[in-house]
């Protein structure tokens, strides 16, 4: 009997005491913290292969890794990374029906100034004949600088042979334009087991991309490179099939190391490398512990000097509230805030909160296949319609500009004068009288019969995605359009809506970062299933413009073109362009500072956690925490 | 004992086989595909997609996609979608979190449950019993993830205590107690929050059967030959109050489980629920199906292990 009872007192009183043990431990434990960053996500990452990766939590621990051979700089210019310099040329390769014809085109290359019309202005690294072909060096690639020298040659009487299309059921072509990536690599680099990099891990990296077993979702980036050599240890060529200019971009993606990867089938990589990596980057891979924490620890070897830091974690905390919590009691260092909370916490003094204008747009699509919105008009009028600016006010609290097409702010191709289609209902009221839409008894205009009514439907589990729904659906009432709001989970709203084309209007965000490509999103051939101009946009002038955008090197020719598509596409108005979130991060002030290279090799620049163009978690992995100072002197200390 | 013991086996196969067909068409059926990219990526080819789905057998009719993954279960080399890793392998790390929080839930639940039973039952009809009774509806109507998030704003904003994950993270331990101290510590919250409603219920089942069994004759008898009362409840009454507190606990493990899935994401810890939901989230069949039937192995052998206790506690029940 005794024992029944010290049973039923004892446990639940032991328990009580162990709780209030352990409340007590976890209330007074030393503040002494340890000189790691600690980092919150909602989601973890699927894998720490860089090729196989393609989510976004997974590439946040990478990038502190990883290399890439470029890198943006805070300036979003492009720098080297694992390579010190890089060229890029193009070789322009003529045929013709005998030897005599080709030895003719030399001739109106090498010696220019004698024959008449005079060779393009173009500037020619070198011309030399092979045979009955005549292989032009250039020093910028691009389709339009071959063109012109094709040009320039005809005008002149030579007449070369057409070269077989490269894909199959295409048109022939007048030349071959190939362009060419020379890299110079780092020499000197090390990877985390200590292993020389060297070009062999560069070519590797590019087999592994398009072999089907590795599944990379990189794949697409390298479909047009015809080769890469590697003359030597430190030097990568590699020669693409014709021009295509964001294939420079796709060299900022990790390298892999051929000397673990290279003799492991690929089915065995999951176990053996994507959960305990190696790499070139400032951290090494420590531990993992699924759905819990990865910690990466710091790499002294690291090429540019070790990090001052002695490990990073990144934490799971999949709920945003809790999320919230862990950084409150210092748990992780960063916490995206919520646009609702950035007044109250810019005020406090113990934040210090970095905003930017962020890189994501949103939009409400319309399916372009249904003719009630290939009418212009009716876009246009719902353009004028809905009140983007209390948008803005009501679901972002003022933290958002108002979207202007396909690009955002943040990047460097952004037009700025492409102007926002101010709200004006009665414009709206006006457009749509004048398409033949008369407001009918219920307040819902009709046409031959038909009530000016459509779906919007859009993702589960976002918020703002579903206020915009809601305020949408009331602004458009005012005009006379009935709108529905159906909301599904993402994996249905791919499958079913989506991929099928299935839906009339729906509310979807594009986050693109820096690249100016987007044929795949906008040009006319794209709108196959699976493919992603699911609202079907067509326009010629803009297949025209994407199109060049992809073949054309030049920085202002590219801000150019894309300025013109960006202005394009808005006056067509395919989708409604909403607005750009801004994103906010905040720290608590002073737990960070900065100390950084600068230009010159052996400077060093201390400064507080600032914004960049790049962000303000660039140089994350030369942050430091105050109590544990840098070993090394600062020559230059940004207050 | 033993043949009992086999025959329920031989059913539990029989029952796993059944359960594994059921939940690989319900998570088939169910609108979506697997789309392990997240968001949309224009980086993404029509040409990696197909890719994609011809390895995990996508392409094939429902049917063949059940044999594929059954055959590569049993070959112990079933993969996630998610990331190509061997699903087993997810779930066993992943198991010892999940079991250590809902066995500490089920003991909290049953030690304070069994004492607040007894205590109301001994005090039925008194005020003691009201206040009881009070307290045990409430937690059963206090929503888990409400309840979970008052504690977790208290905790943090009221005492600056750190309770998500296993552990506390960037601190430096004075010493190995503290450690220790801290890991029981994020164990507890979390199992006490699951715990309330077993506490709850286990209690409100004993309060009955003992009150039931204090009417007794035998009761009367054991009192009436001068036994002191604490005899008479603790040795005579409460012995054979327990059976339902077994009942309770083979069915409390299935309940656990799926319980969790709530309180492990609001806490961060890394358990199954968390596993499986993410898993439901990103239609990844494989995992979804391996997880159902480790579930469902569990929830058999619980039911089993109760049976057995049963005959342990009530030398009544034979097991044949």
């Amino acid at each position: 009997m005794r024992s029944i009872r010290l049973f039923l007192y004892g446990f639940p009183i032991g328990l009580l005491l162990l709780l209030g043990a352990a409340f007590l431990n976890a209330s007074f434990l030393s503040v002494a913290k340890k000189n790691e960053m600690s980092i919150g996500t909602v989601g973890e990452a699927s894998t720490l292969n860089p090729v196989q990766a393609n989510d976004f939590h997974s590439g946040e621990a990478l990038s502190l890794m990883f290399n890439g051979l470029i890198k943006y700089n805070q300036d979003l210019e492009i720098v080297g990374d694992l390579a010190t310099s890089w060229d890029l040329s193009q070789e322009t390769t003529l045929q013709f029906a005998s030897e005599e014809d080709a030895a003719n085109a030399l001739a109106f290359f090498t010696n220019g100034i004698s024959v008449q019309p005079p060779p393009p202005a173009r500037p020619i690294n070198g011309v030399f004949k092979k045979g009955k072909e005549v292989i032009i060096t250039l020093k910028q690639p691009g389709l339009k600088e071959s063109e012109d020298i094709f040009n320039a040659l005809l005008a002149s009487g030579c007449h070369p042979l057409p070269f077989p299309a490269i894909e199959p059921g295409s048109k022939e072509r007048p030349f071959k334009a190939e362009p060419i990536i020379r890299f110079n690599l780092r020499e000197g680099v090390r990877w985390h087991d200590g292993a020389p990099f060297t070009s062999a891990d560069v070519a590797f990296t590019y087999r592994a991309i398009m072999d089907d077993k590795v599944a990379s979702p990189r794949r697409s980036d390298f479909e047009l490179v015809s080769s890469v050599a590697t003359p030597d240890l430190h030097t990568v060529v590699v020669r693409y099939k014709k021009p295509f200019s964001p294939a420079l971009l796709s060299w900022m993606g990790s390298i892999l190391p051929e000397h673990i990867l290279g003799k492991l089938d690929p089915s065995k990589w999951p176990v053996s490398y994507n959960r305990s990596p190696v790499g070139t980057g400032p951290f090494k891979f420590g531990s993992w512990k699924t759905n819990e924490f990865i910690r990466l620890v710091k790499n002294p070897d690291y090429f540019l000097g070790a990090p001052w830091l002695d490990s990073v974690v990144f934490r799971v905390l999949p709920d945003p509230l809790t999320l919230q919590l862990a950084f409150q009691t210092k748990q992780v260092d960063f916490w995206d805030v919520d646009p609702w909370a950035v007044k109250s916490m810019e005020k406090n003094p113990k934040f210090a909160l970095f905003s930017s204008a962020g890189g994501m747009y949103l939009y409400m699509g319309w399916n372009l296949q249904r003719p009630l919105f290939q009418d212009l008009r009716i876009r246009q009028a719902v353009a004028k319609a809905v009140n983007i600016p209390q948008m803005i006010r009501c679901i972002l609290y003022g933290r958002g500009i108002q979207s202007t097409g396909i690009f955002t702010p943040k990047m460097w191709f952004f037009n700025p004068s492409v102007k926002a289609i101010p709200y004006d209902p009665a414009a709206a009221r006006a457009l749509l009288d004048e398409a033949g839409w008369k407001m009918g008894r219920d307040g819902i205009r009709v046409k031959d019969g038909k009530r000016l009514s459509f779906t919007v439907i859009t993702k589960n589990g976002d918020e703002i995605r579903r206020d915009i729904a809601t305020l949408l659906q009331d602004d458009l009432k005012q005009v006379g359009i009935e709108v529905k709001v159906e909301i599904y989970e993402w994996s249905v709203l791919l499958s079913r809506f989506i991929g099928k084309r299935d839906f009339e209007a729906i509310v979807m965000g594009w986050a693109l970062g820096n690249d100016y490509d987007q044929y795949a999103i906008w040009h006319s051939s794209q709108t196959h299933p699976e493919e992603l101009n699911f609202i079907g946009y067509s326009n010629p002038k803009a297949d025209r413009l994407l199109m060049e955008l992809r073949q054309e090197y030049s920085r202002q020719e590219i801000i150019r073109i894309a300025g013109e598509l960006q202005q394009t596409i808005y006056n067509d108005q395919p989708d409604l362009f909403l607005f750009v979130p801004e994103s906010t991060s905040v720290m608590w002030k002073g737990a960070y500072r900065l100390r950084h290279p600068g230009q010159k090799s052996g400077e060093w620049i201390d400064s507080p956690i600032r914004m960049t163009k790049a962000g303000w978690g660039y140089d994350m992995e030369w942050f430091y925490r105050p109590e544990y100072p840098p070993t090394n002197p600062a020559t230059q200390t940004i207050p | 004992m033993t043949s009992f013991i086999l025959r329920r086996l031989a059913l539990s196969v029989v029952l796993l086989f059944i359960i594994s067909i059921i939940s690989f068409f319900i998570v088939t059926l169910t609108p979506g595909s697997p789309y392990p990219w997240g968001e949309l990526n224009p980086k993404i080819s029509a040409e990696v997609k197909a890719n994609f789905r011809k390895k995990f057998h996508l392409d094939r009719p429902l049917p063949e996609q059940y044999a594929f993954i059954m055959k590569d279960l049993f070959k112990g080399d079933l993969r996630s979608i998610k990331d190509d890793r061997p699903v087993m392998g997810k779930i066993m790390e992943r198991l010892p979190a999940t079991l250590a929080l809902n066995f500490t839930a089920i003991l909290i639940s049953l030690s304070f449950g069994t004492l607040l039973g007894v205590y109301a039952a001994r005090n039925a009809g008194r005020w003691q019993d009201i206040v009881c009774s009070f307290v045990a509806f409430l937690f059963i109507a206090l929503p888990g993830f409400w309840i979970s998030y008052l504690i977790a704003i208290i905790l943090v904003k009221g005492f600056g205590v750190p309770i998500l994950g296993t552990h506390s993270y960037g601190i430096a331990f004075p010493n190995h107690l503290a450690a220790y101290l801290d890991t029981i510590w994020h164990l507890l919250v979390p199992a006490t929050i699951l715990a309330l409603g077993g506490i709850a219920s286990q209690s409100r089942y004993l309060r009955a059967t003992m009150i039931g069994t204090i009417r007794e004759d035998y009761i009367r008898t054991a009192r009436a030959k001068g036994l002191p009362e604490e005899t008479v409840l603790y040795k005579h009454a409460l012995r054979n109050s327990v059976r339902p507190l077994v009942t309770g606990i083979g069915l409390l493990l299935p309940a656990l489980i799926s319980g969790s899935v709530i309180i492990e994401s609001i806490f961060a810890y890394p358990g199954m629920g968390r596993l499986g939901y993410e898993a439901v989230l990103e239609r990844d069949y494989p995992t979804l199906v391996a997880l159902n039937f480790v579930v469902a192995a569990l929830v058999l052998l619980g039911n089993l292990l109760s049976d057995i206790l049963y005959a342990a506690v009530d030398p009544r029940v034979r097991l044949e």
